[in-house]
């Protein structure tokens, strides 16, 4: 992986010149964030359920080691292969080893975003395993060789126009398709035989539960219980924070993951598996792959509680303006913009920028990971490690000088309005100022705050402590 | 050490959150508790499923074979319905493939979803086949219905014994290609439901 920080910014520019793509990557993703408000709008008992929810994770992240055991210990009660990785690479030999004992060719998966963290695909595929995506979005991005750009909706960035394309050079269909359904049809053409001829199956998980030692799979194709179900072996690849304790707990948990993510009471498939059918082999792979440092996070270990809704992302005017691809990643948006850097400081030191800070991110995530205030407080680890470019740092430290300052801040704001007013654009509008770039600056005014206040309010206010004295 | 003491040992000595700080808030049931047939079938239509009338004199099988008349293929799950097989006769999944009309019967519905449950017990350990069949045709006692998720994963012991246990909510559906919602993805293209007593 290289190691070079990710051109957020520079990757959005291009993003925004086409205007087709742009509009409706906005559209589409505000879209799930008005249906998801019109679902909690229906439910008043909507902030009861994020609280229960974020409470029973952070107990659960709190009794974690305890926790886990307990569903290793009833999942092999069940007959399920438990397995331990670390990191990625040792999930990746894992699978090999147990697709190896089969002499399985052939892996036919549902989406999975850890897989992804994993990077599976890049390990497996050179040892002669053809690993197949069979849900509809991922496996266009797996044939377009990108990484997904949202955890819900991989594809989302994509027009009809571009998958039709891409299924006519893979799939041999006429490229000049515009129905979605005769697209769809097609990845349902495409898959059926693959499936039916997978020998090995793999899933996520959702959630995993302690006390039954089973784990829950949240789709809406159903391509994950027939990849699960026709081959003889089932993997499933869990991170160790996806756990709940009890079989309960996933009532408040499934009440708000289909609504948060796109508006939808459910999924239309919720799976609950707990052991391998009859004849079947299941196995479970618990993946660390840098939780368990990120639990020892004191700012950040909450970002453990996330169930990969996505409405942070759907929710963030710099997510929808500048798409997934432009992250660089494979989790973009808020969430992606501070679990990433736990992955890669540096290669993802410029993501934590990619924000307003207006909080929406926060307000909307089901289980109330302060996700803005992380954001800030990775811009202040970055800096403080100096992992963040020199200009960026240079002129921080200038507006730090200026800020703490009252006397010079004031001059130097009357001397920008009048430099809005009277400068030319290209002094104004240039690679100095990125705020420019795609907006107008604001219209300058006739007077500051400042000024108009101590002519009219403070002469008046002290005349009249002046009578009352 | 081997990765799982790895893992947990380093979780035991280095996580911020702590057992005494963070207490687990009690099992609660929440929202609306209306289980009536109506809020099933609303919750059921608005996931995209449909309910089959059965009028007076039909026999189940009767309504089965007016919603698809030119079938030439019914596997059926159920004593209620003859069909033209029965789901213990699949023996291969290219054989299930060609199933076109898939015929169950749901242990519970949960009226908030419109959600039925399937598991091996109803499936006779045929999972992947209720799945490969074009179109699928529940089974459901008017008694059997459950308000919402929380009432549902409290009262029904199957998600405690289950060993596959899938609650379908409408057929199966993408909105992955510009945000067009289409019903029947890549498991079944409809989901009806039928009312026993």
């Amino acid at each position: 992986m290289s190691n070079k920080p990710v051109k957020h910014a520079q990757a959005a520019a291009e993003f925004l010149e086409d205007d087709p793509h742009r509009l409706f990557h906005d559209e589409r993703l505000w879209d799930m964030r008005q249906k998801r408000d019109q679902q909690m709008h229906g439910m008043p008992e909507w902030q009861e359920l994020r609280d229960r929810a974020s409470r029973i994770k952070e107990h659960t992240l709190a009794n974690l080691p305890t926790y886990l055991e307990q569903f290793e210990e009833n999942a092999r009660r069940n007959g399920i292969h438990v397995h331990w990785a670390r990191d990625g690479a040792e999930h990746n030999r894992i699978v090999a080893e147990i697709m190896g004992k089969h002499g399985a060719k052939s892996l036919i998966k549902s989406k999975s975003m850890i897989t992804d963290e994993c990077e599976m695909r890049e390990y497996l595929e050179p040892r002669g395993i053809t690993v197949t995506e069979t849900d509809l979005g991922e496996r266009i991005q797996q044939l377009d060789h990108q990484l997904p750009s949202h955890v819900v909706v991989p594809a989302v960035q994509k027009l009809t126009g571009d998958v039709a394309k891409i299924f006519a050079k893979y799939y041999g269909t006429d490229p000049n398709i515009t129905d979605p359904h005769k697209l769809a049809e097609a990845q349902r053409e495409a898959a059926r035989p693959v499936l039916l001829s997978g020998d090995t199956g793999m899933t996520g998980g959702n959630f995993i539960v302690a006390e039954t030692g089973g784990f829950v799979v949240c789709t809406n194709e159903g391509n994950a219980d027939l990849s699960a179900n026709l081959p003889n072996v089932h993997i499933a690849t869990l991170g160790i924070e996806r756990l709940v304790p009890r079989v309960e707990d996933l009532g408040v948990f499934v009440r708000l993951l289909s609504r948060s993510a796109l508006g939808s009471p459910i999924t239309q498939y919720t799976t609950h598996f707990r052991g391998p059918r009859k004849g079947g082999e299941m196995h479970v792979i618990l993946v660390d792959n840098g939780r368990s440092d990120r639990l020892a996070m004191p700012q950040f270990w909450s970002s453990l509680k996330c169930i990969r809704c996505g409405a942070c992302m759907n929710t963030c005017p710099v997510y929808r303006r500048s798409g997934g691809q432009s992250y660089g990643s494979v989790y973009s948006g808020p969430i992606g913009a501070i679990i990433d850097p736990t992955f890669n400081a540096k290669k993802f030191s410029t993501l934590p920028f990619a924000s307003t800070m207006n909080g929406s991110c926060s307000n909307v995530c089901p289980v109330e990971i302060n996700i803005h205030e992380q954001i800030y407080d990775w811009r202040r680890v970055l800096a403080e490690k100096h992992d963040i470019p020199f200009v960026k740092r240079e002129i921080m430290k200038m507006a730090g000088r200026l800020l703490a300052q009252p006397r010079l801040y004031r001059v130097s704001i009357e001397g920008t309005e009048i430099a809005l007013k009277t400068m030319p654009r290209f002094v104004l509008y240039n690679y100095l100022n990125p705020w420019g770039k795609h907006r107008e600056l604001p219209h300058p005014v006739k007077e500051t705050f400042n000024s108009w206040y101590r002519k009219n309010r403070l002469k008046t206010s002290t005349k009249k402590e002046h009578e009352s004295a | 050490m081997s990765s799982r003491d790895t893992i947990l040992d380093k979780l035991r000595r280095n996580r911020i959150p702590r057992e005494d700080d963070y207490e687990l808030p009690p099992v609660k049931v929440l929202g609306d508790l209306d289980k009536s047939i109506e809020r099933f079938e609303k919750s059921l239509q608005l996931m995209g499923g449909e309910v089959l009338p059965q009028k007076a004199g039909q026999t189940i099988e009767d309504v089965v074979r007016a919603r698809f008349p030119n079938t030439t293929s019914i596997c059926s799950a159920v004593p209620e319905v003859e069909g033209t097989l029965k789901i213990t006769d699949l023996k291969t999944h290219e054989q299930s493939n060609e199933v076109d009309v898939m015929v169950v019967r749901s242990p519970f519905g949960i009226a908030e979803m419109g959600s039925i449950f399937l598991s091996e017990v109803e499936l006779f350990d045929h999972l992947a086949d209720v799945h490969l069949a074009q179109h699928l045709v529940v089974l459901l006692s008017r008694e059997e219905l459950t308000a919402n998720m929380h009432t549902a994963y409290q009262e029904r012991s199957e998600f405690k014994t289950a060993f596959y246990g899938v609650l379908m909510s409408g057929p199966s559906a993408t909105a992955d290609i510009q945000g067009v919602l289409i019903r029947g993805a890549q498991g079944v293209r409809t989901l009806s439901l039928i009312w026993t007593s």
